[in-house]
């Protein structure tokens, strides 16, 4: 006889199922005995009783499940147990995370990894405070993706932080690499030689992005979160980001991206920037070039022109770059495309900063562009559901997603709009970002396919050209696969920008003739 | 995913409308969930609609959980109204009906009582399922067979204790029930629940000390796994699920029409639960009804 012994730990089913399974368990052809039962002291007594108890079966706990299989050969008993592991895996139907140690308290999750140095959280903003400061606690730097943080709790979080010499990065910090890992949304990068400090995520990507296609590499991306250069704020973990990147031996150069930041903050940001000892590139949307200049930082426009500056600091030879110049040609092409009444861009994002970026760049040549996320109050749309002129939407903002997914994850709401400004006739171009990498959907340009082929079919059939523009935001190192995505694009008859940056400059020069 | 609570245990909802409910997902089956609140240690639980109320219990607007995107170890917060489980599952507790378990008293007139647990024995030598305190006359085990024996042999020992009155060597014998049968429930647990209430009843006949509920109530910390020890601990303080509280108050003042689907719910519970519980019930009442009258507590 041999007896096979199994037990499996902290593990509860519910008394119907484990009743089930034993009388299955006992029916197994070979089976002389099989038990299944919690590991309580009284069960080991009716164990011992019908002389089942084994030295392993004595140390199950109350919590533990044991499972014991008595059969004539050990093969036997062993082909039972492997039998019975197969109706334990149909009862618990296949539930989430039954591979992954997952540890209920950050307390527990320090204590039991004492190697770990930082924690990532994402759970409700209204408790997500406390969560953060446990984690600091516990010496843990913090990503906190969660967002509905007050400004109070995330400048005491900084604060505290910043007195024990950790990185805070959030709240509602969405991008991050950290010693070559991708956190929550990023994209596949080499390793490189320069540092980025963010607080906005797009943007950080963009950047990370653009540097792995000019040939350079990332050592950190380090998000701040985008209330971090706000009057309030501070900047206290900007000007941390920065003093950690100037401490990191394998950054040379540092690059800083912000939306624009406010004016006490910029002067203390870029006071860091003039005490650092290592270049930094500045791109602060529509900043002020005097002023970073004035510290001895390397002012960038456009997210493209911050990678090609932080390539080139660190090293790389700028005639042998690719830079990616912009069409004309096409854009001739494009302009006697459109009628005079398609006057207007309508941009529609996933990323903020790349609607940013391409609005930034629309107001350099058009009076008339709106946005829900417009500084100008005369120019932030009242209605974010009608279109007036250009028009830019960040759909990943709070406007959009209050109670609704990202459309990075899901993309109904940004196709019904996509649907709705193509029906516009005063509408020439219809830019959209695809954006890849971690965290983003797996393919963004698949869903958003029908319909753009419906709308293309549409403006032909009522003898107009549309012209739809996309950015594809990745790398050859991203999943989904960035060459398949831009091919479905061009397939489907949509002009693919290279950047971030062309794809504003294209989208504002085609529509320039008819403006 | 939000998710309305139908009713939930008043101390539970009081609990969550005071102060903050931090905790994690203990353990997760198709109806139930259970949550570790670290405030206080406890177990509480959210319940699918096709379940009844209980301590600790918030039964929520879903037939099944199995859907629910939760996994044990998921963190849990609650505050107010609200009780989010892992990072997505959002329960109202707005429209909840707020449920309390009030236990009758033990009659004044006993024939209706005396009658009713003739029933109930009937039907549970009838009806009830085996595998537990009741065995089966073809048991699929030598280890069910063994159970079943040793959980008759303690429970008739706890019996006679209590039938001599004898609170402290009453307790012994509880103990030796605690955490027997192989279920999530073991049986033992299951009929000391049931044992347990009868004896938490107002005006009851044969009053045991508070010692042999706080004896059983320490020993389940050891000797059983955390989901029965909570239950256990409820029971000892008179609280149970709703059908149990039901089929305790037919049994004293209901007809035989009114009992029977209360008889059929509890047995109805789990493998061999129900059927475990309700032998508990008779046990104590019998006993009571031997003892008669009132005389513990003076009438007023």
């Amino acid at each position: 006889m041999s007896t096979k012994v199994v037990i499996k730990q902290s593990t509860y089913f519910d008394s119907v199922s484990l009743m089930s399974l034993s009388t299955k368990a006992n029916q197994i052809e070979g089976v002389e005995q099989a038990v299944i039962a919690m590991g309580t002291e009284m069960n080991k007594e009716v164990l011992k009783n019908v002389g089942l108890l084994t030295p392993e079966l004595e140390a199950a706990k109350s919590s533990d499940l044991m499972i014991v299989v008595k059969a004539a050969t050990e093969e036997l008993a062993e082909s039972a147990y492997v039998q019975i592991e197969e109706l334990f895996t149909k009862k618990k139907g296949g539930s989430k995370g039954a591979s992954e140690i997952k540890y209920p308290t950050i307390d527990s999750a320090a204590a039991s990894i004492p190697e770990a140095n930082l924690a990532i959280i994402s759970v409700n903003g209204a408790f997500a405070a406390r969560e953060a400061r446990k984690a600091l606690e516990n010496d843990l730097h913090v990503m906190l993706f969660s967002d509905n943080v007050s400004i109070e709790d995330e400048i005491a979080l900084k604060q505290y932080a910043h007195e024990k010499g950790l990185l805070m990065m959030g709240p509602d910090c969405g991008t991050a690499i950290i010693n070559g890992v991708a956190l929550c949304f990023g994209n596949a990068v080499r390793k490189g030689s320069i540092g980025i400090v963010g607080a906005s995520g797009t943007g950080s990507q963009e950047v990370s992005v653009r540097i792995h296609d000019f040939g350079g590499g990332i050592t950190q991306l380090i998000g701040t979160g985008g209330r971090d250069l706000s009057e309030q704020v501070g900047g206290i973990m900007m000007i941390d980001g920065i003093k950690a990147l100037e401490a990191d031996a394998a950054t040379k150069v540092i690059v800083l991206i912000s939306k624009p930041p406010a004016a006490s903050v910029q002067e203390k940001v870029l006071a860091q920037v003039k005490n650092c000892t290592k270049p930094v590139v500045v791109y602060f949307i529509g900043g002020d070039e005097e002023a970073v200049v004035a510290a001895g930082g390397h002012f960038a426009k456009t997210t493209k022109e911050a990678a090609l500056k932080a390539v080139v600091l660190a090293g790389a030879n700028e005639d042998e770059i690719n830079k990616r110049a912009l069409n004309w040609p096409l854009i001739e092409e494009v302009r006697a495309k459109l009628a005079p009444e398609q006057k207007y861009v309508r941009g529609l994002f996933c990323g903020g900063t790349l609607c940013d970026e391409a609005m930034y760049l629309a107001m350099e040549t058009f009076a008339d562009v709106y946005s829900n996320i417009q500084k100008n109050p005369d120019y932030k749309l009242k209605n974010i559901h009608e279109s007036k002129a250009h028009t830019y939407l960040d759909m990943g903002d709070d406007d959009f997603t209050n109670g609704k997914p990202h459309p990075m994850i899901d993309p109904s709401l940004r196709i019904a709009r996509f649907l709705q400004e193509a029906k516009d006739p005063s509408v020439g171009v219809i830019l959209m970002d695809f954006i890849l990498g971690f965290g983003s959907h797996e393919d963004p340009v698949g869903v958003m396919l029908p319909a753009i082929v419906e709308a293309k079919a549409q403006a032909a059939k009522a003898g107009r050209h549309l012209e739809i523009l996309g950015y594809v935001m990745g790398t050859d190192l991203d999943t989904p696969n960035f060459d398949e995505q831009v091919k479905k694009l061009m397939d489907a008859g949509v002009t693919i920008a290279s950047s971030s940056t062309n794809a504003g400059l294209l989208a504002r020069e085609f529509v320039v003739k008819g403006a | 995913m939000r998710i309305q609570a139908l009713s939930g245990d008043a101390d539970f909802c009081k609990k969550l409308a005071s102060s903050s409910f931090h905790g994690f997902v203990h353990s997760v089956f198709e109806r139930t969930i259970n949550l570790k609140c670290l405030d206080d240690n406890e177990l509480y639980t959210i319940a699918c609609n096709k379940l009844d109320n209980g301590p600790n219990t918030l039964v929520i607007d879903l037939p099944s959980l199995s859907g629910m995107e939760v996994a044990e170890g998921d963190p849990v917060y609650g505050k107010g109204d609200e009780l989010i489980v892992g990072s997505g599952v959002f329960i109202c507790m707005r429209q909840a009906t707020k449920w309390e378990a009030h236990l009758p008293s033990y009659p004044c007139d006993i024939d209706v009582l005396r009658e009713n647990v003739a029933f109930m024995k009937q039907y549970v030598d009838a009806k009830g399922k085996t595998g537990g305190m009741k065995m089966s006359s073809r048991p699929a085990s030598l280890f069910e067979r063994e159970t079943s024996r040793m959980l008759n042999e303690r429970a008739e020992a706890l019996s006679i204790e209590l039938a001599k009155g004898n609170s402290e060597s009453a307790s012994e014998q509880a103990v030796r029930l605690v955490g027997l049968g192989p279920g999530l429930t073991p049986s033992g647990d299951d009929f000391l629940v049931g044992l347990c209430i009868v004896y938490k009843m107002q005006n009851i006949p044969c009053c045991l000390s508070c010692r042999f509920f706080e004896k059983v109530v320490e020993s389940s910390r050891e000797l059983t796994n955390e989901i029965s020890s909570i239950t256990l601990k409820k029971a000892a303080s008179g609280k149970v699920r709703e059908s149990l509280v039901d089929l305790l108050r037919c049994l004293t003042q209901g007809s035989r029409e009114e009992l029977l689907p209360a008889l059929e719910k509890v047995v109805g519970i789990g493998s061999s639960s129900g059927t475990d519980m309700a032998l508990g019930l008779i046990c104590g009442l019998e006993r009571n009804l031997e003892a008669g009258g009132n005389v513990c507590l003076p009438k007023l």
